[in-house]
């Protein structure tokens, strides 16, 4: 029981650094309608600028800050240099899938005779231990859910109550539309990659320090789990995102502790094809925040 | 809103997939050592979760192909050095293999298949009659009918035996009684858990829990407190790649104690070592880990060159120095420098006419010249002498099956990351260990 409980609150700590990344993504794909593969090489690009940012002796809630701002900048050049001229020429979405992916194998090809395919970590990334109850957890781990939490709410905040909020989901529902009613629907779609390409940075120095170790390689692993949760929620809603993050960081915990850890992805992943036969829609489709605008 | 058809996606994928399919056929000729260069294949993983096999196998290649070059060649051929990326993934490894062979037809060795591929791509090279030297330890080559295929280490379970005789026997400590088996889901690191298993339980020792992990996975924390819970005096464990992420996990829920831990010969390597250093730091992986390895001098003529061109190596592949003690780095260098003077020996570039005569250098003949490297035994070929090679891991002597078998020592880690012989088996604890592990 109390293997139960512990992976209970190690399932929240994945769920938290799942939804940050699964968030943007959804994003994403929703607003722009590009199902960017290249999103966890931005991931991983960003979780070595933190870390070259924390080799330099600083402090890794600042390595942080800063790979959230590369994800942000590599996002919004990736849009503008690589995509937009492919969108332009009217790429049919299948095509931009296969240059999506042709970038992400560019990205981690590039990367590689930079950063080396060995495995770093950051330096003081673990923090204090702390027991609540049965549940263990460090203080980075708290400050990890912290931070999730929070962005969860800007994010929410930021759809339902802002101008530009408002505008992402006209683009969403109808870019033609939105464009025709005077919004400036490029501009939006610029931020939106700004937007989206910060989560993903933070998202991907999230990820690292949960894993204490990473490499280049887990560019495509967060990658994989990133689709998951955003499918599983229904592509395209930020809310279906959060709940895909929840039930994909608590499966795969609580299956761990119960069955074989072995088969901790395969549990999680058979949910999802299960969720896929049921509702092939995701979960939130016709409900989430990028339905209509309002 | 436009949604994503995933049926128009199919089309699309199997003409992608056809595409690299296609490949050119060429056919090798066979009489004298021919002319142009001469290729050594490096098929191993370069990426993926085992990406770090891959380049002390290219690093051997590189630091052989000199001493051959700079020797006047084979015959007057230069050596080169190319990677074929498996990713660790036999569905990869097969269209990689096939398209070394089919588009190399100046191939005269292969090296590294690791056991994540070696079943899938030691067929496809053993059918292109390319002598191969692999890196796998999998019982199923014990008694391999593929004749063109080479094993310069032992088979995984003596690695296994001799990671139980450290924790049973090991310099240092009590005999550790409980024993939490901590290996990758993959193939080649579960090679170890069932012979590890027979021998521990056997001499009186409890397998405390068998965790199977997922290689790559973001974390392992119930991992570790499901193995935590059940209290192991030490961790038996071969996870590449994820080693830091689990190793750290211990450490953090185990309220920054260590729990000693027994790597296999694998673990003796600079990218597991700066991995694991960085995740728990140096002072705990010095004092908490043991590791086996094949007993090596890294002395000696053979070792000295190997040495001088791996440094130098550096200048085509920079991490090529840290390679300096991996024995997989030293046999393939070895390998490679078998193949070149069994070429010379029988005036030819075809496998099937010099793939025999590398057994016969690597074993030697009655009154055969001890030779340490490609200069000296190219001049004893010369000079009409036969030869034995003795290189920089040491002596091999291959079976019927061209498995060369030879004894693990106890090693140790120093704060540089060199390895440090920490002792040896008695005869009579390797008598002990086998009888019970059921050799």
């Amino acid at each position: 029981m109390n293997l139960l409980v512990e992976a209970f609150g190690f399932g929240l700590v994945s769920m938290s650094v799942i939804a940050i990344a699964a968030v943007g993504f959804t994003m994403q794909f929703g607003i722009t309608n590009n199902i960017n593969l290249a999103y966890g090489e931005v991931m991983i690009s960003s979780a070595y600028v933190a870390y070259y940012v924390n080799r330099a002796g600083i402090s890794i809630w600042i390595g942080m800050v800063a790979g959230a701002l590369f994800g942000a900048v590599f996002s919004f050049l990736l849009n503008r240099i690589v995509y937009s001229p492919f969108i332009r020429k009217g790429t049919s979405q299948i095509g931009m899938v296969i240059v999506s992916l042709a970038v992400s194998l560019m990205i981690a090809n590039l990367l590689l005779p930079i950063v080396g395919y060995d495995y770093v970590s950051y330096q003081n990334s673990t923090g204090e231990l702390i027991h609540i109850g049965s549940i263990i957890l460090t203080t980075n781990q708290i400050g990890i859910m912290a931070v999730s939490v929070a962005l969860m709410v800007l994010i929410h905040g930021l759809l339902k109550y802002t101008r530009l909020g408002k505008a992402m989901r006209a683009t969403a529902a109808n870019p033609t539309l939105a464009r025709n009613c005077g919004i400036p629907t490029q501009r939006v779609i610029d931020a939106v990659w700004l937007i989206t390409g910060a989560l993903c940075g933070l998202a991907g120095v999230v990820a690292a320090m949960n894993s204490d170790s990473f490499a280049i390689v887990n560019g495509a692993t967060f990658l994989i789990t990133v689709l998951a949760a955003a499918v599983l929620g229904g592509a395209g809603q930020p809310y279906g995102a959060m709940i895909g993050a929840v039930l994909i960081g608590l499966i795969t915990e609580l299956s761990a502790a119960i069955w074989s850890p072995e088969y901790k992805e395969v549990v999680a992943f058979g949910v999802l094809v299960l969720v896929m036969v049921l509702r092939p829609q995701g979960l939130l489709a016709r409900r989430g925040a990028m339905a209509a605008a309002g | 809103m436009k949604r994503f058809e995933p049926s128009r996606l199919v089309p699309a994928l199997v003409a992608a997939l056809l595409l690299a399919a296609c490949g050119g056929g060429s056919t090798s000729s066979g009489s004298g050592l021919g002319s142009g260069d001469l290729l050594v294949g490096v098929i191993a993983p370069f990426t993926g979760a085992d990406a770090g096999l891959g380049p002390a196998y290219y690093a051997a290649c590189l630091a052989a192909a000199p001493s051959i070059n700079s020797n006047g060649g084979v015959g007057g051929r230069q050596v080169k050095c190319q990677q074929f990326d498996t990713r660790g993934e036999p569905a990869d490894a097969v269209p990689a293999a096939n398209q070394m062979v089919a588009s190399n037809s100046n191939l005269m060795a292969v090296v590294g298949c690791t056991s994540d591929e070696a079943a899938t791509v030691a067929p496809i090279i053993d059918r292109a009659k390319i002598p191969m030297f692999c890196m796998t330890g999998q019982t199923e080559f014990n008694k391999t009918t593929l004749k063109y295929f080479h094993r310069l280490v032992p088979a995984d379970i003596y690695d296994a035996y001799a990671m139980v005789g450290s924790a049973l026997f090991g310099p240092g400590h009590s005999p550790y009684k409980k024993a939490a088996l901590v290996f990758g889901n993959d193939i080649g690191s579960q090679a170890f858990v069932q012979p590890a298993t027979n021998a521990f339980t056997k001499l009186g020792g409890t397998i405390a829990i068998n965790q199977p992990i997922t290689l790559g996975a973001p974390s392992y924390r119930t991992e570790v407190a499901a193995m935590l819970a059940t209290h192991p005096d030490v961790i038996l464990t071969e996870a590449l790649g994820s080693a830091g992420t689990y190793l750290k996990e211990v450490k953090t829920q185990n309220g920054g104690q260590m729990i000693p831990f027994i790597g296999t010969s694998a673990t003796i390597d600079p990218t597991w070592f700066q991995q694991v250093k960085d995740a728990i730091g140096v002072d705990n992986l010095v004092k908490y880990y043991a590791g086996v390895d094949l007993g090596y001098t890294f002395s000696g003529p053979a070792y000295d060159e190997f040495l001088t061109n791996l440094n130098a190596a550096a200048s085509t592949f920079a991490n090529a120095p840290k390679y300096k003690q991996r024995g997989s780095t030293l046999h393939l260098y070895d390998g490679i420098i078998m193949t070149a003077l069994a070429m010379l020996a029988t005036n030819s570039s075809d496998p099937s006419v010099y793939n025999p005569k590398i057994k016969e250098i690597a074993n030697g003949t009655s009154g055969a010249t001890v030779v340490n490297t490609f200069k000296d035994g190219a001049a004893a070929i010369k000079a009409g002498k036969s030869i034995r090679f003795v290189g920089a891991g040491g002596e091999n002597t291959f079976d019927q099956y061209n498995n060369s078998v030879s004894g693990y020592i106890w090693v140790a880690y120093d704060a540089q990351g060199n390895e440090i012989k920490a002792g040896q088996m008695t005869p009579q604890q390797t008598e002990q260990i086998s009888n019970a592990g059921g050799i």
